[in-house]
């Protein structure tokens, strides 16, 4: 039991002071009692005894408090009084405090500004039940090299039935719909999705109820589940809304029920209806949906995978046309969702963990300077009786306070530097990405501010407490001995601080040189001067497919007539904005492939004047014309790449192609132009090659406008958008936007990136030249007096400029060589995200080195011109 | 007998105290009584020095304390060697003993 005394009395002491204090002053109490006592019985007096008892003793207050002195008050107290002793000492040196809380806050807060966001992406949990349980389902074409097919929906429905690994999967697919009623007409986003979806996400509608299984069938489909914010928005939160119906693409639904607030699955969904999808619209070709699914109890990840590769394996068997080579890829659902920005938010990370490092490497310098200033001090505590151990906990209170100091600074520059970042990010966030302070955030700003004191204050701690007592103390002590070993630590700091930037900077100048090749590519078309726009016709209300072109070829007319378009057009998926559509091709007279091997095109529904109003070139035959009519020839015109890849010595005109599946009954669409090949998909690399049809032969009811005008298109939007409103007053238009903001739209990322490694490596750049000027700064400083010997017996002024120079330049060679060597191994870990150039390229490598030879080159000439002004008498006689 | 100035070195106290509190656990009182009765009244610790000297030994954990009754029911703060403290005296002891030794022989050096 020995131990446990021990321990309890450790505990004892170290909460509470009074409980110390008072347990002392029983102690005594009791003891003079017993001397009381025994003087009683040595025949005094019980006054008499209790007199000289207590004069034996002393003055009992002034014993307890020696008392207390030797049994010390614990490490809480110790800890107390050396963050007071921290915060005066800092607070008398408010210049060095401010800029040192400073340059802590700006690492800090750059790091909680980037671990907020990536809290908000990959860290908090999805908010359904049990969000680990749940996992996202797609079909795969391994060999031909595809991961993210999309799911058709027959073979969706035979893994539902044949799967024995989950609780239940359903199918969703996020679309857009028009609203009618209570209001102006608007196009809506909500989802398509299966019954019992919502089940096993493990949300509850706050009114009414959710989709039944036998409302999920095509003939039985009219109902709807509103999101919350539609609800108070729309409906202004009637609370009668369950059972009136509305009417959503022209068909009239019944309300159902409504989610709770902040629910928009699968990502700002604000309506959702049933999927009732029929296998005769929607094949086993088709892959369009989405599935997620719950596993069962038990079941692990790589269990329900094997489960569904073997499913997939049967269904292929069973239908070896549609499903050749197709397979099943099951993933859990937050990675799925986020899993292809992990790398980038990880280098994010790294790379500000890097600012935070400079700025460490600078504050630990500010302290060692700061140190040797306070020798004094130290070295008379030293003498006092302080142990070593207690001067350097000291130390270390002292960083720690100026770290969390720093790091509360730093939290409120986080929250700024937030907004600033969410704002550059022009997409809509997903509901379930919440980017809010919560625990994360705060835990980690605390932790690296914590880490961060530690970081910087150890080494000077250690440093500072190594005291030669005779030297300090001697009159004059010029520590002379301290300044040696702290000159090669201040180096050494400068070196890392040196090399830590040089990576930072090269990574930013790989990220800024590669978003301006980005920007020089040729889309293959002009964005400028185009407006464009969606329309979104209601399949039910356009179900006679030749009322769509109709209204198309209306709009468009009128379209044309405004003052200032210059040319015209529609296309059903518009380059660079996402929307894609995919189908196999097969050409005439070439052998027939399996739907495994028959490449993919790009199949995009066009008007005539649509590449004269993109700027796209037609580079033999014609554009689409409005001869090519639904009863007439059916014509297609194929992209550049198309026609070389496969009539590359003759001309593609009167070429026959086919799409869909190979062995599908599909007409034969005849090659009458060859158009300029777009960056259809994607600006940074060529993707599938396009195919386009014209609206008369395919009537697609989704198109989007594109209008070339002599001025700024932004003007012309309101006028468009009324010629709409003539045909059809019911009919929404959205994505008003120009191509230009299209363009720019489909690189944020990369510009994003740009930005943020360039803001960073700045501020490093700042406080690495800050870094090397001080450290510089104070060698000089520490110097003069041997600058005036040198300079006494002849040095010129000259050559103490070339020794100081030359000294600050060593350090930043050393610390780029280093660097060089560091970004190398380094950049290559970003190399994905870069187009265009490579992680070594040599270019950015020898410019960020010499720009940063010159930083440090500055960096070190005004102290080196101050060290040239040196008047010797006046260093000899300063002691 | 006369009673020896207990003005000691604090090395030497903290050999007594450890001493007296190795015959069994004492509180500080009774601590004081052991060392009188153990030297035959000669040695007789100042009141003022030995609770310093008592917690100081207890922070380097040489003794452990407990709050207890003693025989006549009175509460008080005994103290007891623990391991540590029990090899502490063994080494006092001896280093005593050294140097009684070397000033023996110095003594009796003509």
């Amino acid at each position: 039991m020995e131990w446990f005394n021990v321990i309890s009395a450790r505990l004892r002491a170290l909460f509470g002071r009074e409980a110390v204090i008072s347990d002392i002053e029983e102690e005594l109490r009791l003891h003079v009692e017993m001397e009381t006592e025994a003087n009683i019985g040595r025949g005094m007096t019980p006054e008499e005894a209790r007199l000289a008892a207590r004069r034996s003793f002393g003055n009992p207050g002034r014993m307890a408090e020696r008392a207390y002195e030797v049994r010390g008050g614990g490490i809480v107290e110790t800890f107390w009084q050396d963050i007071r002793y921290g915060v005066r000492s800092l607070l008398k040196q408010p210049g060095f405090a401010a800029v040192a809380v400073l340059t802590v806050a700006l690492g800090v807060g750059a790091n909680s500004t980037i671990f907020s966001f990536v809290n908000g992406v990959l860290l908090r949990p999805l908010p359904y039940r049990e969000p680990g349980r749940l996992v996202l389902l797609d079909e795969t074409a391994p060999k031909r090299g595809v991961n993210a097919m999309g799911v058709s929906f027959p073979n969706f429905e035979d893994w539902r039935e044949q799967n024995r690994v989950f609780e239940d999967i359903a199918a969703y697919n996020a679309g857009s719909y028009t609203l009618v009623g209570d209001g102006e007409p608007e196009q809506m986003r909500g989802a398509r999705v299966s019954s019992g979806l919502f089940e096993i996400l493990g949300v509850a509608p706050t009114m009414g109820r959710t989709i039944r299984a036998e409302e999920d069938r095509p003939d039985n489909d009219t109902v709807v589940i509103l999101g919350h914010g539609l609800w108070q928005s729309r409906f202004g939160a009637n609370p009668e809304i369950v059972g009136r119906t509305i009417s959503l693409n022209n068909r009239q639904h019944t309300v159902i029920g409504v989610m709770p607030p902040d629910f928009r699955f699968p990502e700002v969904a604000d309506l959702w209806i049933p999927m009732a999808l029929d296998e005769q619209r929607w094949t086993r070709n088709d892959h369009g949906l989405d599935a997620v699914a719950r596993l069962k109890p038990g079941v692990t990840l790589e269990q329900a995978q094997a489960e569904m590769a073997a499913i997939a394996a049967r269904i292929e068997e069973q239908n070896p046309v549609t499903n050749e080579g197709l397979s099943v890829s099951v993933s859990g659902l937050h990675k799925g969702l986020v899993g292809d920005y992990r790398q980038a938010l990880l280098i994010l990370l790294g790379v500000v963990g890097f600012v935070m490092l400079i700025a460490c490497v600078n504050v630990a310098n500010l302290l060692l300077a700061r140190a040797s200033a306070r020798q004094k001090e130290i070295s008379i505590r030293a003498a006092l009786g302080a142990g070593r151990w207690r001067i350097v906990r000291q130390l270390i209170t002292e960083s720690l306070v100026l770290g969390l100091a720093g790091g509360a600074l730093g939290l409120v520059l986080a929250v700024w530097g937030l907004e600033l970042l969410l704002a550059a990010i022009p997409i809509e966030f997903p509901f379930w990405m919440k980017f809010n302070l919560d625990w994360r955030v705060l835990t980690f700003t605390a932790g690296v501010s914590l880490l961060t004191g530690v970081v910087f204050g150890i080494a000077p701690a250690l440093q500072a407490s190594k005291v030669d007592l005779n030297e300090t103390l001697k009159e004059g002590g010029r520590s002379a001995a301290a300044g040696a070993g702290h000159g090669r630590v201040r180096s050494l700091l400068v070196v890392a601080e040196v090399a830590l930037s040089l990576v930072l900077l090269i990574g930013a100048g790989l990220m800024m040189r590669s978003f301006l090749r980005l920007q020089h590519v040729n889309p293959g078309l002009n964005p400028e001067n185009v407006l464009t726009m969606t329309v979104s016709l209601p399949r039910a209300k356009y179900k006679e497919q030749e009322k769509r072109p109709a209204f198309f070829g209306q709009l468009l007319e009128r379209t044309r007539a405004l003052p200032g378009v210059e040319a015209a057009g529609a296309a059903s998926n518009l380059p660079l904005s996402g929307s894609l559509w995919g189908r196999s091709l097969t050409v005439e007279g070439r052998p027939v492939l399996s739907v495994g091997e028959a490449p993919m095109i790009n199949y995009c529904v066009i008007t005539p004047d649509y590449f004269r109003s993109m700027g796209i070139p037609i580079m033999t035959g014609r554009d689409i014309s409005e001869t090519d009519a639904k009863d007439a020839l059916k014509v297609t015109v194929i992209d550049e790449r198309l026609a070389r890849e496969y009539w590359p010595e003759e001309s593609a005109v009167g070429k026959r192609v086919r799409f869909g599946p190979p062995e599908s009954n599909e007409p034969w669409f005849t090659v009458v132009g060859v158009a300029g090949e777009v960056r259809h998909e994607r600006l940074d690399r060529q993707t599938r090659k396009t195919v386009y049809v014209s609206y008369q032969q395919i009537p697609e009811p989704q198109m989007t406008l594109t209008a070339r005008t002599s001025s700024d298109p932004a003007a012309l939007a309101t006028a468009v958008r009324a010629r709409v409103k003539e045909l059809d007053p019911d009919q929404p238009v959205t994505n008003v936007r120009t191509m230009k903001e299209v363009v720019a739209r489909s690189v944020w990322q990369p510009r994003l990136y740009a930005i943020l490694f360039g803001v960073f490596a700045a501020v490093a750049l700042v406080l690495a030249s800050v870094g090397i000027y001080g450290v510089m700064s104070y060698a000089v400083s520490q110097r003069t007096h041997e600058i005036g010997i040198r300079m006494a017996l002849g040095a010129q002024a000259r050559d103490v400029l070339k020794m100081v120079l030359g000294q600050g330049l060593l350090l930043a060679l050393i610390g780029i060589v280093i660097g060089l060597g560091a970004a190398l191994a380094l950049t290559r870990l970003m190399a994905t995200l870069l187009y265009s150039v490579s992680a070594s390229d040599p270019t950015t490598f020898a410019a960020i080195a010499l720009l940063l030879m010159g930083v440090a080159l500055l960096a070190c000439y005004i102290p080196a011109r101050r060290a040239m002004k040196v008047d010797p008498m006046v260093a000899l006689r300063y002691e | 007998m006369s009673q020896v100035k207990a003005d000691l070195l604090q090395g030497t106290l903290d050999m007594l105290i450890l001493r007296a509190v190795s015959l069994g656990p004492l509180h500080g009182y009774g601590i004081i009584q052991r060392i009188r009765q153990m030297s035959e009244e000669m040695l007789n610790v100042e009141q003022g020095s030995l609770y310093p000297a008592l917690y100081r030994i207890e922070q380097r954990d040489w003794l452990t304390s407990e709050w207890d009754t003693n025989e006549t029911g009175r509460r008080a703060k005994f103290y007891s060697l623990t391991r540590a403290g029990r090899r502490q005296l063994k080494i006092e002891e001896e280093s005593w003993d050294r140097l009684a030794l070397a000033i023996a022989k110095v003594r009796q050096a003509t």
